[in-house]
């Protein structure tokens, strides 16, 4: 069963190659394209145009029944136990990856790229290392306890964000932080980087952030100017939420997360508030009633798949694709009963989204659907989206006098 | 944190913000036609066009889209553009000699109440209460009447507002339960909205019907001549006012003992009377004199600038003091008033207006004066009193000359009304300061608010035909 191949459906295939990965061919093994992809995986456009970050280089990768290989400029996914391959695009890492700020920082430490998001993570510190309180599967790179941890300033993000930008392959920024023993669950940390990226790029800003204890907190989050908000609840099952999540379950609880998703569901435009559920954590069972109650709120379930991490105490063995792949045609159905726009959370490298479920019931996108996902993805449908969301940001939040004070930092 | 999230359905929030500026192009449509449309009888091309730019300017007025200032700014404009009256005579309007007056006179509030001086008086009196409730009520009544005499009414207001907010704390009175907290705020707007009637400095509504009246007939009205014309008004509605009030709402408490602890702290707080002190009350003082003495023949903005010169050659405040103080909007907004004001009249567009408003039914100066004070009265309850003055007084003005009324007298039964304003917080200043506090609620204030207005009325007119031929005021 776990040599079962998924060469003809983009959809399972891209779930079988997030979790199994794939071996380069010999020729590839030298290429400047793979070297040192280790641990970055290799961003693959699969031929439904879903783009799909695949493991390579690691150990287990070696096992994979998918190989890569290359004709000229032309790549092939092929499984050779079962003789089949499908055509696949290799992308090239950014050329940013490769320059560094004005203060000599590299600006891929500071911002990965996930296809249509690039993610920076101004402050890459979790206090709950220092507690040995952190989320046990943590893969955040935020293990670095440290009395002097590196913060980059506002000017070092804005200068990546414009390399970003300028790139043109990802149009959102997508800000994030680690925990941090606070009321505001990070906002006043990153209002400035969230202000000035608004103040001077014409582009979407996704924040990851804790709950803040207060719902004002969240109002302040939006008329700062995210567009996006994800509050990421990672297990839905309460026990092993405690256990896996201790230092979360204890400071904040699972009840504060999904009481902050649905209050911010209330605020934010339709499909721009998601939280992760990560698949292999817990029973499929526990994640498809997350699914529910999550969708039922009208917040956007993400989906990332657990793989044990080397050097993580967590080891639980990872779910089959055929397992997983039900649970996604779940989230497919459940966010479309519910009418969750799902054009935000979309063409992300490293999770199925919810649009790409849809290949997984055999349905296509047409009609007005396509059109619209199309046009998205348009440079042009990209200044919409930013336009809409300013103008509905300017029509929504009356008062931004007390806005948290953006100089800081 | 202070993000307010408007929850309303987006339609209608687009819809909102689309409606301002569906209507400025619907009046600035209105206003292209009324300057496109036909000319009527008996009106000059000049004077369509300052009907147009008077109609547009009313609408914003009114409703106050734009800040009064900018409409006034507006009006300096159009009227030079139209042809109404050349450009080189408008801005020379601007000069007007109650602009400069209003402007010293803020200099001059702004220098008292920047060396504490009027905080001190105001003080001083009201320590002096005793501890009977209905003392400290009274004292609270008076001073803010008799301090509006000599500065703005709302400069009193702002100024004593957090001495009363601490006397009605220190009294643990509670904020929209209590009668006697009622009492003290109400008794605080009252006393300057009536003690501002009294002379020029209560507020500038009297310097800019004069100088509309000025600019307009060439008449004037002198400080002297004013005050003794109105003050029986301004007496005879503090007595009423202290009546209504006493018997509007109930006094829950029998002393105002804890009251004194809160004034005598303030005092202490002050120290000494200092130097400045002295010397600006002795320059106001005798500013005031030369304005009784020498008003009417070296002329009120004259000795108000005077006595700002006097201010700073004896270092008593400095330009960054009184900044502050100074409301240059007010100022912008007067000018452009008087600018419209006799656009109006030289085009003979106020008599024409006049003439066809109200020029078959009102047949004598009573019946011009009892309908042109109830209107005032009437207008100011939701517009800006200096508004109702720039809206209402040219078209008096143009009537008068029709059945050969001193215009003086109109401008009397505009000016003095349009500051008794008793009704809404956005009538005056005064009133939107007190319902800030949260002891005294719209409704408390427009339930007995109407009845101070409709008493004014009568008082008015009443003094206006018995007591102003006495004084030498003839119809």
């Amino acid at each position: 069963m776990v040599d079962k191949v998924y060469i003809d459906n983009p959809g399972a295939l891209k779930i079988d190659l997030m979790l199994r990965g794939i071996r380069l061919d010999g020729a590839l093994e030298g290429h400047g394209l793979f070297k040192g992809r280790a641990g970055n995986g290799v961003d693959i456009i699969l031929p439904n145009d879903a783009l799909v970050n695949v493991p390579c280089g690691d150990e287990y990768t070696l096992a994979s029944p998918y190989l890569l290989h290359s004709s000229g400029k032309h790549y092939t996914i092929t499984a050779p136990k079962d003789g089949r391959g499908v055509p696949v695009k290799v992308v090239k890492p950014p050329s940013f990856y490769s320059e560094y700020t004005t203060t000599g920082k590299a600006f891929s430490d500071i911002a990965t790229l996930h296809g249509s998001y690039s993610a920076i993570t101004p402050k890459p510190v979790c206090e709950l290392f220092n507690e040995n309180a952190e989320c046990r599967y943590c893969a955040g790179g935020f293990d670095k306890v440290d009395a002097n941890p590196v913060i980059y300033t506002v000017d070092e993000v804005l200068e990546t964000a414009e390399a970003i930008l300028k790139e043109g392959t990802s149009d959102i920024i997508y800000l994030s932080m680690g925990y941090s023993d606070c009321d505001d669950g990070g906002i006043e940390f990153l209002a400035p980087y969230i202000v000035a990226i608004k103040k001077h790029f014409r582009c979407l800003v996704a924040v990851e952030a804790l709950p803040p204890k207060s719902n004002k907190w969240i109002d302040e989050t939006y008329g700062l100017g995210a567009d996006s908000v994800l509050y990421n609840l990672e297990l839905f099952d309460k026990e092993l939420f405690e256990t896996i999540c201790p230092g979360l379950a204890k400071t904040i609880g699972r009840n504060r997360y999904i009481e902050a998703l649905k209050y911010a569901a209330t605020l934010f435009p339709n499909g721009t508030v998601a939280s992760h559920l990560i698949v292999g954590l817990e029973p499929p069972g526990s994640t498809r009633q997350g699914i529910d109650m999550l969708t039922s709120m009208g917040v956007v379930p993400i989906l990332p798949i657990y793989r044990p991490q080397p050097g993580r105490a967590l080891r639980i063995e990872p779910l089959t694709t055929e397992i997983i792949i039900p649970v996604y045609r779940h989230l497919y159905k459940a966010v479309k009963e519910n009418e969750i726009n799902m054009l935000w959370v979309r063409d992300i490298s490293v999770v199925t989204t919810p649009s790409e479920g849809r290949a997984l019931i055999g349905e296509e996108s047409k009609g007005l659907t396509s059109l619209y996902e199309q046009f998205y993805k348009t440079k042009l449908g990209a200044k919409t989206a930013w336009g809409l969301s300013t103008l509905r940001r300017k029509l929504r939040v009356k008062d931004t006098k007390g806005l948290v004070d953006s100089s800081k930092n | 944190m202070g993000v307010k999230i408007d929850r309303r359905p987006i339609w209608l929030l687009l819809a909102l913000k689309g409606l301002r500026t569906f209507f400025f192009i619907a009046i600035f449509a209105a206003f292209l036609y009324v300057v496109w449309m036909p000319l009527p009888d008996g009106l000059t091309p000049e004077g369509k066009n300052a009907i147009a730019i008077f109609l547009l300017c009313l609408v914003f007025w009114v409703s106050n889209i734009i800040p009064l200032a900018v409409t006034s700014i507006l009006a300096m404009v159009l009227v030079p553009l139209l042809g109404v009256m050349p450009r080189d005579v408008v801005y020379g309007l601007f000069g007007n000699e109650a602009v400069f007056f209003i402007l010293g006179a803020f200099i001059l509030a702004g220098a008292v109440m920047h060396s504490g001086l009027s905080n001190r008086i105001a003080l001083a009196i009201m320590e002096r209460s005793g501890n009977s409730p209905k003392g400290l009520l009274l004292r609270i009544y008076l001073l803010a009447a008799i301090l509006s005499c000599f500065m703005s009414e709302h400069a009193v207001a702002a100024m004593l507002f957090p001495i009363v907010f601490e006397i009605a704390k220190g009294l643990e009175l509670r904020p929209g339960k209590s009668g006697y907290g009622k009492l003290l705020f109400l008794s605080l707007a009252w006393g300057c909205i009536i003690g501002g009637i009294a002379t020029f400095l209560g507020g500038a509504r009297v310097p800019l019907a004069v100088g509309i009246l000025k600019e307009t007939t060439g008449a004037t009205i002198g400080f002297f001549e004013y005050s003794v014309a109105v003050m029986p008004i301004a007496v005879i509605m503090l007595a009423i006012g202290y009546f209504v009030l006493t018997r509007s709402f109930k006094c829950e408490i029998t002393s105002v003992a804890k009251a004194h602890a809160v004034l005598e702290k303030r005092i202490h707080a002050m120290g000494k009377v200092t130097y400045n002190e002295y010397a600006v009350g002795a320059v106001l003082i005798l500013t005031i004199i030369a304005w009784i003495i020498w008003g009417h023949s070296r002329g009120l903005a004259t000795i108000a600038l005077f006595s700002v010169v006097v201010l700073f050659i004896l270092k008593l405040v400095r330009w960054k003091d009184i900044e502050e103080y100074v409301n240059w909007g007010i100022i912008l907004m007067y000018g452009g008033a008087i600018i419209l004001g006799t656009a109006l009249e030289q085009s003979g567009a106020a008599y024409w207006l006049a003439d066809r408003l109200v020029g078959g039914w009102i047949t004598g100066p009573l019946l011009a004066v009892a309908f042109f004070s109830f209107l005032t009265l009437l207008f100011t309850i939701g517009i800006s009193n200096a508004a109702v003055i720039a809206i209402l007084l040219p078209v008096a003005i143009g009537l008068t000359s029709s059945f050969g009324m001193n215009p003086t007298v109109v401008a009397y039964a505009i000016a003095v009304p349009a500051g008794l304003a008793f009704c809404l917080p956005m009538s005056t200043p005064a009133n939107a300061i007190i319902v800030a506090s949260n002891y005294i609620s719209v409704r408390d204030m427009a339930k007995i608010g109407i009845i101070m207005s409709l008493c004014a009325w009568i008082v008015f007119n009443l003094v206006a035909r018995y007591y102003w031929p006495l004084v030498g005021i003839q119809f």
